[in-house]
């Protein structure tokens, strides 16, 4: 290949011979860092499993890791948490729900996940800025949808990172049933009214645990379930559905007719099975929903891609000696993508929702603090302690509203359809 | 590769799709979308294929770059034969043979800037380095009549002929020998077609690229192509150099083409020959020429003396008895609506004759008395339900060769080829006849 | 009969409120249709054409669009002033339409006869199976062979020209005085244009109704019209005789215009650049981004008013027809820009 670039170089000047002896790699430094990003993350994770944590690899390894073997990120945070889990801590279990850093958890799968959105949403939009101020201006008109936007964004950001540096919620038989900031009430056990106070700005719960606290601890949780679930399926639906649509006849049809099968699955009995037989896990539950989730998206996409193939453009592609791989990943993928990002956007409430029920079922794992779990608590105390249902429902309520209001509005506005006007 | 070898050399090439019916797929016919068609375009000149809607002319585009695969036929690039090619060498002959498309918003990925969608073909050929790619791709735009800045841009903000500007620089970026071009300018605008057409014929001569070039507008193919086919029903029916073509046409479907362009005088108005009915169905071809179902100037039976237009409605209703398309009831329906008549039971059967005479343009009488008497008796076995003796009858007395036999491919006095009986020197034909009748 | 015109629009300004601003999308036409006249409007695409035949009966979409200004007098009645109520009483009853695409204008699931019969029970008091007949009389009026079969075909039955027929019948089901149709025969083959134009020809004569036609095929304009309103980005340029227009057109869109049909080989030209934004017309004449002829004048103040152009009738808008200016050099070779000036597809699009 010729070294060097010569900006007069012209299309005749090519030696296609020489030229066609190269294998296709993309060298973008886009591409490089998300391979970097990537390997360091796998890395952890084969650091954490064979050399940290060898002792207890096993499925409930990964959710009961030893306190002191955590892994690389973990050890980041560890001098700030430690003193917080020793005040705490009354019990191994209940440390290991707090070692929320372990790479080997949950929390890998959401590093990836992270890693991954941002080098094909945030960087792309970055690039790409002028029809990202073109979204955005489409976006914009949807007032609702910002507003939504927001209040996700914070929720996100509060979930993220709140966790991270606040201590947990911790018992406190003192100071049970206490009523938000402001508010006056005469919760059980009490002889008469109290009024919150800011120490507790929504009150605690029948434990004494700050409802705040549990609020933010939940959000974390709603946002790991949302998130990765939502990955998995858009993941599986995605691929299934651009294959099918782009591979047609048998591949399309075999694929077709095992989403129809797996679309019949009593998913809620499999679960229930598995979380009798190994307990109820947060990482169950994701997988599971994020496994048995994907037909409807599969279908969407499917349906989608089968009208994007029809294209001009990938005729033309085509001509041009592209392969299927080649097609599907450059033009398919991103001109389904607002069917995707929609589907994607929609499933996040679905599946939060989910995890609520199965918490306030009481089917899942008693350590996290799920916002289904805290409301489920309440249950009892709805006269006395409206509160403790009430606030994490509340929040749940918005979050699933906003997810649905910024869904309708992606699709609105990056339905390119409106871009060829 | 041989040095004389054409650039692109069609030999009867055949592209069916099968019709299938049933779970396990069983074929239940076909659609013959390319039934035979043969042409060669060399380096540096243009082939126009011309013809209506649903001739085939784009699948004869796609197979010829298999980009579907053939039925039957050889499309031999620079002497090789391209449907023996494995994947890795159709890959390369995919960089030699480009293709363009009618319409030039689809044809560009809405998410890609023109600059990616220009530079894809060359990725796609092994070009990993994108600053190579870049220059590459601006120095293109600007001998397409663009600029070099416009690189970033997004198709959306592009007019059409604009975009087709690009879809040629696309085209161009691999240095192709041959260019396909399918309808390139039908979807602009008039009065930007003229600029595309010009702009192909130039790149066309700078880098002595072959082009088949698509259309279903005779004017277009007349201003842009060296040499014509015509083609109707998946066949070709005449091709030849452009200009003997378009003066003296041979075969009655290109004359008939030619005729219907509105001509933009109006004191000539009203004077095209009208083509009845629509394209017959490529699934089910008509017997013998294809075009026998239509065509004006169809050959008469040996022994009768009809008006050129008499027999062609006849020919008209003979086809719709052979193929029973002809239906009683609403026959009797429409005499009721155009008649005092109420009780379907009340309709005569002359009513019924006369309505049928009317629909196919019939004259109450023919000329010919004994075609007449032919005809009537046909037209009464028909009332009366009894289409196969009518049929049978009908063939056997108005036998002619345009529906029994397909003419063959002949090289006709003008010089170029025709496939059409009347230029068949077996086929005894009286001077008058070839003369297209205009009924007014 | 009266000596009016069927038909007389005056000054008609259409509107549509985008997000990027008010396109003006017909901007101050005027033109009139006699009884039993063919009328043409011609001119490129986006030039306002398919907007004004639709905003006669105001079919145009309402909100966005607004009939901003202008009168729509048919037979003595302003249609502009019309409630929606007593409008959809004159559409398809006595003003017909029909578009470019027939797929559209038929409902996939009801049989063609289903709906004409409605077409029809909709505007006439008449019985299902006096309906029915009068259909099947129509369809073999518009050349639908065995109309009393075809009459319960679903519209997937027929052909795109076969199609076209069936919406030209359902179009004359009530026997409309006008008849406005755009680009009926764009989607067609040329074979079945040439059957489409003939049965409208045949048809006028027979149902004796005025129609406007709505083109951009200077060669359909030369088969069909009696007379020609030629149309520019919203504005009228020329208009008069179809004689006239194609023997001696005045204005120099028009000879651009008759300069860029196919089929003349070398001698075809395009017309450089590209139409201007509607929401930001230039000032002056529309055209003279474009026009070989424009000079300095051309481009100040509004669009050149209306002027007579040797014969009574024939009427254009063009800046050398007034006092002071020489038409006669608009017949010379084109001055000021030279041809290859600029991009020839000009600059900004949309
Ligand atoms: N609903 C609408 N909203 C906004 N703008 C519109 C709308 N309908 C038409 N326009 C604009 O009005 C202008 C004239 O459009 P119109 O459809 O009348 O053109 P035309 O001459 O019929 O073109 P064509 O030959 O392509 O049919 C264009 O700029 C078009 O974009
Ligand atoms: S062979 Fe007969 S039917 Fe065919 S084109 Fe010639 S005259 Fe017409
Ligand atoms: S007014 Fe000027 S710009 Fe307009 S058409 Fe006449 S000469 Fe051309
Ligand atoms: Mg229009």
């Amino acid at each position: 290949m010729a070294t060097g670039t010569d900006p007069d170089l012209t299309f005749e000047d090519v030696d296609w011979d020489a030229e066609q002896e190269h294998p296709l790699i993309d060298r973008s430094p886009v591409f490089l860092a998300q391979v970097v990003i990537n390997a360091v993350i796998f890395g952890a994770l084969i650091w954490d499993y064979f050399i940290l944590n060898n002792e207890s690899p096993t499925i409930e390894g990964l959710h009961y890791p030893a306190i002191g073997g955590d892994s690389l990120i973990g050890l980041g945070f560890w001098e700030l948490r430690r003193p917080v889990l020793q005040f705490t801590t009354n019990g191994i279990e209940m440390t290991t729900t707090f070692s929320v850093w372990d790479v080997t958890s949950v929390e890998w799968l959401l590093m990836v996940v992270l890693a991954f959105g941002f080098f094909n949403v945030v960087v792309p939009l970055y690039q790409n800025q002028r029809m990202t101020a073109y979204y955005w201006r489409q976006f914009k008109k949807n007032k609702a949808a910002v507003a939504s936007l927001v209040f996700l964004i914070v929720t996100f950001v509060i979930g993220f990172v709140g966790p991270v540096f606040l201590p947990p919620p911790e018992l406190s038989l003192t100071e049970q049933y206490l009523p938000p900031m402001g508010v006056t009430a005469q919760p059980p056990g009490y002889a008469e009214p109290i009024s919150g106070t800011l120490a507790h700005p929504l009150g605690t719960d029948h434990q004494g645990q700050d409802m705040l606290k549990l609020v933010i601890f939940g959000m974390r949780v709603s946002m790991q379930v949302g998130l990765l679930s939502m990955s998995i399926a858009v993941g599986i639906g995605t691929l299934v559905g651009t294959t099918a649509a782009h591979a047609g006849g048998i591949v399309d049809e075999v694929l077709m007719r095992y989403v129809d099968i797996q679309s019949t699955f009593p998913v809620f009995l499999l679960l229930l099975l598995l979380i009798y037989l190994y307990g109820g896990s947060l990482i169950l539950i994701i997988a599971l929903y994020g496994f048995f989730g994907w037909e409807g998206i599969a279908r969407q996409v499917r349906s989608e891609a089968l009208q994007k193939n029809e294209e001009a453009y990938i005729q033309a592609s085509e001509a041009a000696g592209a392969s299927q791989w080649w097609i599907v990943r450059r033009h398919i993928i991103p001109n389904t993508s607002s069917t995707i990002i929609t589907a994607a956007t929609l499933a996040i409430p679905a599946f939060i929702l989910g995890e609520a029920t199965l918490s306030f079922l009481g089917f899942a794992d008693p350590e996290i603090y799920s916002w289904g779990q805290v409301i489920a608590g309440g249950r009892g105390d709805l006269r006395g302690a409206p509160w403790i249902s009430t606030v994490p429902g509340f929040f749940l309520f918005f979050m699933v509203l906003a997810f649905n209001y910024l869904g309708d509005a992606l699709r609105d506005s990056i339905d390119p359809r409106q871009e060829q006007e | 590769m041989s040095a004389d070898a054409p650039l692109l050399e069609v030999r009867n090439l055949k592209k069916h799709y099968p019709i299938q019916r049933g779970i396990f797929g069983g074929e239940v016919g076909r659609i013959r979308a390319v039934d035979g068609v043969s042409f060669s375009v060399e380096r540096g000149e243009t082939l126009g294929l011309v013809g209506e809607s649903g001739c085939g002319k784009s699948t004869a585009a796609t197979t010829m770059l298999r980009l579907e695969e053939p039925t039957d036929g050889d499309v031999l690039f620079d002497g090789v034969d391209i449907t023996e090619y494995d994947d890795r060498e159709l890959k390369r002959f995919r960089r030699r043979a480009q293709m363009i498309f009618q319409d030039p918003t689809s044809s560009f990925d809405p998410r890609m800037s023109i600059g990616e969608s220009v530079a894809e073909p060359l990725r796609i050929h092994g070009m990993s380095d994108g600053n190579r790619r870049r220059a590459i791709v601006k120095d293109l735009l600007e001998r397409v009549g663009m600029s070099g800045d416009d690189i970033d841009r997004y198709p959306h903000e592009f007019s059409g002929g604009q975009k087709q500007r690009i879809a040629l620089a696309r085209a161009l970026s691999v240095n192709p020998d041959l260019i396909v071009a399918d309808e390139p300018a039908s979807a602009l605008d008039v009065s930007i077609q003229a600029d595309i057409l010009q702009l192909i014929s130039d790149l066309q001569e700078e880098f002595g690229l072959g082009v088949v070039f698509i259309s279903h507008d005779l004017g277009v193919i007349r201003d842009i192509a060296d040499n014509v086919a015509v083609m109707y029903l998946g066949e070709i029916v005449e091709t030849g150099p452009t200009e003997q073509v378009f003066d003296s046409p041979q075969h009655p479907y290109t004359r008939a083409l030619i005729d219907s362009i509105p001509s933009p005088n109006p004191r000539e108005r009203g004077m095209a020959v009208e083509l009845t009915g629509d394209v017959p169905s490529p699934a089910n071809p008509p017997s013998g020429c294809r075009f026998h179902t239509r065509c004006p100037e169809v050959i008469q039976p040996e022994g009768y003396d009809f008006e050129q237009s008499a027999w062609r409605s006849v020919m008209n209703f003979r086809t719709k008895v052979t193929t029973r398309q002809i239906d009683l009831d609403g026959i009797r329906e429409f005499v009721i609506a155009e008649t005092d008549v109420t009780d379907p039971e009340d309709v005569t059967h002359d009513q019924m004759v006369d309505a049928i005479r009317s629909d196919f343009d019939i004259p109450d009488t023919l000329s010919d008395p004994e075609a007449e008497s032919v005809l009537s008796d046909a037209l009464e076995r028909v009332v009366r339900d009894e289409f196969d003796e009518a049929s049978a009858s009908l063939a056997e007395a108005f036998e002619t060769v345009c529906a029994t036999d397909s003419p063959d491919m002949v090289r006709t006095e003008a010089g170029h080829s025709a496939s059409c009986h009347l230029h068949d020197q077996s086929v005894e034909v009286e001077p008058g006849e070839r003369i297209a009748q205009s009924d007014d | 009969m009266s000596d009016d015109p069927l038909l007389d629009v005056r000054d008609l300004k259409t509107q549509f409120h985008t997000d990027d601003g008010t396109v003006r999308a017909v901007d101050g036409i005027s033109f009139d249709v006699d009884r039993g006249e063919t009328v043409c409007i011609v001119g490129e695409s986006g030039s306002g054409k398919s907007v004004t035949s639709e905003s006669i009966t105001r079919i145009i979409p309402i909100p966005p669009g607004e009939i901003a200004d202008g009168e729509v007098i048919f037979d003595g009645q302003d249609l502009t002033e019309m409630s929606t109520d007593q409008l959809r009483k004159i559409r398809g009853n006595r003003i017909a339409h029909v578009f470019q695409n027939p797929q559209g204008a038929l409902n996939p699931v009801y049989t063609v006869g289903k709906q004409i019969i409605e077409a029809i029970r909709i505007h006439k008091d008449v019985s299902k199976q006096e309906a029915r007949e009068q259909t099947i009389d129509l369809l073999d009026r518009v050349g639908i062979p065995e109309a009393g079969k075809r009459i319960d075909d679903y519209p997937y039955e027929f052909s795109g020209g076969m199609k076209q027929r069936v919406v030209i019948a359902m179009a004359l089901s009530c026997q409309p005085d006008l008849l406005i149709a755009d680009e009926p025969t764009t989607a067609l083959d040329v074979t079945i244009q040439a059957q489409i134009l003939r049965l409208l020809g045949d048809l006028q004569d027979e149902f004796g109704m005025s129609i406007i036609f709505v083109t951009h095929d200077l060669g359909v304009v030369a088969e069909i019209a009696d007379r020609v309103v030629v149309m520019y980005a919203g504005k009228v340029m020329e208009r008069g005789d179809v004689y006239r227009i194609f023997e001696n057109p005045a204005h120099p869109y028009t000879k651009a215009l008759l300069r860029c049909r196919p089929g003349q080989g070398s001698q075809r030209e395009a017309i450089r650049g590209s139409l201007p934004s509607m929401i930001d017309p230039p000032d002056g004449c529309r055209f003279a981004p474009r026009c070989p002829h424009a000079v300095e004048d051309c481009r100040d103040g509004d669009q050149p008013p209306m002027m007579e152009a040797e014969h009574p009738g024939h009427e254009v808008s063009c800046i050398f027809y007034q006092d002071g200016f020489d038409s006669t050099q608009l017949d010379s070779g084109p001055e000021g820009l030279s041809a290859s000036e600029a991009r020839t597809d000009g600059g900004e699009s949309r």
